[in-house]
């Protein structure tokens, strides 16, 4: 009962900034007081805010790339990583172990020491402010944990399943397109969503690497709104924030277990 | 990089490997290097050359016009005289003894609440919703409630405490200990995920023995459970230690490292000599010391952390 007691008051005061969020996101902007934040008005204004931020500030253009980043880049991602884990596990690379620590040690670098290499090489090989730039650094970042989740888990597949199918003519390119890579779909499902969250909100390969509205990543276009001199309103700023986290919210909720996994095997 | 090579390398393996079929098996070399490469030429183009880049840099004079110039460890002792360096690594500080201390005992205190009650899961709601949110998405929530007269003075106006009128991103260190507040109420929830995992894999038995032996409450917490969460604990400090480290999202969005420079992290301070003062190699320098200093404290923690347990043993 005392637990219960605790863990209510507790979570109404962690609801509190949600409260407030969502009142303020959904007022008019012309409204906004900051003497009269607690309560909500009878107006509703959530589609002018958002409509406004769309338009002025740009976060329209900005969806579609982020999109094609979250989505695109994780695919490619785990496919190359799955390629990988394929080539380490079941065709017995050479060497494999070296391989994959390779691959793996790729997560231990801190963002802030690609950056400076990354924007100078960007803008001399004319990828700086580019979409494919964009998807490529993206790429190589999610590769690491790809190839670690379907490593453990191609570890797992009977190597009999290959033997089988090479006695029975097929190339090793057809085995892994059709029957390792789909035998890896919830694997595959769950580093996928980590990575697309990750790349959803990501905000300093897109700080440092883009520059256009078409380019750049929501998250940077979400920063400029909220900087002061873009002339937006809270009410404008609330709402945009408001539904570019909507999608992560949603993808998190509706899968928690497999967070739950994906993080018991590294936080990303 | 990935991308461009993953097409030419992919084809070729396939008919290499129908023509050696049967041959080499299990070894099909070259088929496993077709596949190997392309992620791995990835991860190298894009990670490690550039991580090595910057470690040279770090001994450079550059602006991005001219070639770099060598100055040898010039960067760093610049770095260390520095009077901004005081302010970014004692923020750091506070970052790192904030978010290792915080989050985590109060995500340790909800999964111990929650765990085996009945509506737990509905219970433990409101701690996991600010875990989706992203590090710029929070700086916006939070920018708004410490605003001068926002919410959080409400707030401890309406409680009679003190800091009804303290302007909370503008004064120092109220600052970077409000945004601490803030990355708490993200990362709480992410917390209680571990700690309900592990809760979840303690074995009955220990814990069924001790409450025959009468322990409840907070002797059965100190005595029995907390030794057995050890390990995990260990890891969940690890993450949040270098997580805070490298602190950056959230402070640039709330203040941008101000005003002045009196909010900034060394994360802060490495982007804004990079990339808004234009000093790539002084910038990669400041990168260098963030990474060495991530790499030392974690080797040291971890090492103590081994230490202790081989004690206890």
């Amino acid at each position: 009962m005392i637990r219960r007691g605790v863990l209510l008051v507790l979570g109404a005061v962690w609801l509190i900034p949600v409260y407030l969020l969502l009142v303020n996101a959904f007022r008019p902007s012309t409204e906004f007081d900051v003497s009269k934040i607690w309560v909500p008005d009878p107006d509703f204004g959530f589609i002018d805010n958002v409509r406004f931020a769309w338009d002025a500030a740009g976060l329209g253009p900005s969806i579609g790339s982020t999109l094609l980043y979250s989505v695109a880049s994780p695919a490619i991602a785990v496919v190359l990583g799955a390629m990988a884990a394929y080539a380490i596990v079941v065709l017995r690379l050479r060497a494999g172990f070296w391989w994959f620590i390779l691959l793996f040690g790729g997560t231990i670098f801190p963002t802030q020491m690609l950056l400076i290499p990354l924007f100078l090489g960007y803008s001399s090989a004319d990828l700086y402010d580019r979409r494919l730039g964009m998807v490529l650094i993206y790429t190589a970042v999610c590769v690491p944990l790809a190839a670690l989740v379907l490593r453990s888990f191609f570890t797992g597949v009977a190597y009999s399943i290959y033997e089988a199918a090479r006695v029975d003519g097929a190339s090793i390119w057809r085995i892994f397109w059709r029957i390792y890579l789909p035998l890896a779909v919830p694997a595959l499902g769950a580093v996928l969503i980590l990575s697309f969250v990750f790349v959803w909100n990501e905000l300093l390969f897109g700080l440092t690497l883009s520059q256009g509205e078409t380019v750049r990543p929501m998250m940077t276009a979400l920063l400029s709104l909220s900087s002061a001199y873009a002339g937006s309103t809270v009410p404008v700023v609330l709402a945009a924030g408001l539904v570019m986290s909507l999608p992560t919210v949603l993808v998190f909720l509706g899968a928690q277990r497999i967070f739950a996994r994906g993080l018991a095997l590294g936080q990303f | 990089m990935s991308v461009a090579t993953a097409t030419p390398t992919r084809s070729p393996a396939a008919p290499a490997a129908g023509g050696r079929a049967g041959q080499s098996d299990p070894g099909a070399p070259w088929g496993a290097l077709g596949f190997g490469s392309p992620g791995a030429l990835g991860v190298l183009l894009l990670l490690y050359a550039p991580f090595l880049y910057t470690v040279v840099l770090s001994f450079t004079e550059y602006d991005g016009l001219t070639s770099p110039q060598w100055v040898g460890i010039d960067n760093f002792t610049r770095f260390f005289e520095d009077p901004a360096m005081g302010t970014s690594v004692r923020n750091t500080l506070m970052w790192v003894v904030g978010t290792t201390l915080v989050p985590v005992a109060l995500g340790l205190l909800v999964a111990l609440l929650s765990f085996g009650i009945r509506g737990g899961t509905l219970l433990r709601l409101p701690f996991m919703l600010p875990y989706a949110l992203s590090g710029a998405g929070l700086g916006v929530i939070w920018g708004f409630i410490l605003q001068s007269g926002g919410a959080a003075n409400d707030i401890l106006g309406a409680l009679g405490l003190p800091g009804a009128d303290t302007s909370f991103l503008l004064e120092q260190p109220w600052n970077t200990i409000s945004m601490i507040v803030a990355w708490t109420w993200q990362q709480t929830g992410v917390n209680t995920l571990f700690f309900l995992v592990g809760l979840q894999s303690i074995p009955k038995e220990p814990l069924e023995a001790a409450r025959l032996d009468g322990a409840t409450g907070w002797k059965l917490f100190r005595h029995v459970i907390w030794p057995l969460l050890a390990p995990l604990t260990t890891v969940v400090v690890g993450l949040a230690l270098v997580a805070s480290l490298k602190t950056f999202d959230i402070v640039w969005v709330m203040t941008q490292g101000g005003p002045g420079r009196n909010s900034e992290t060394l994360a802060v301070t490495m982007y804004r000599d990079a990339f808004v003062a234009g000093e790539y190699g002084y910038g990669s320098a400041v990168a260098m010391v963030l990474t060495l200093t991530t790499g030392a404290v974690t080797l040291a923690y971890l090492r103590r952390q081994v230490k202790v347990r081989e004690d206890l043993s």
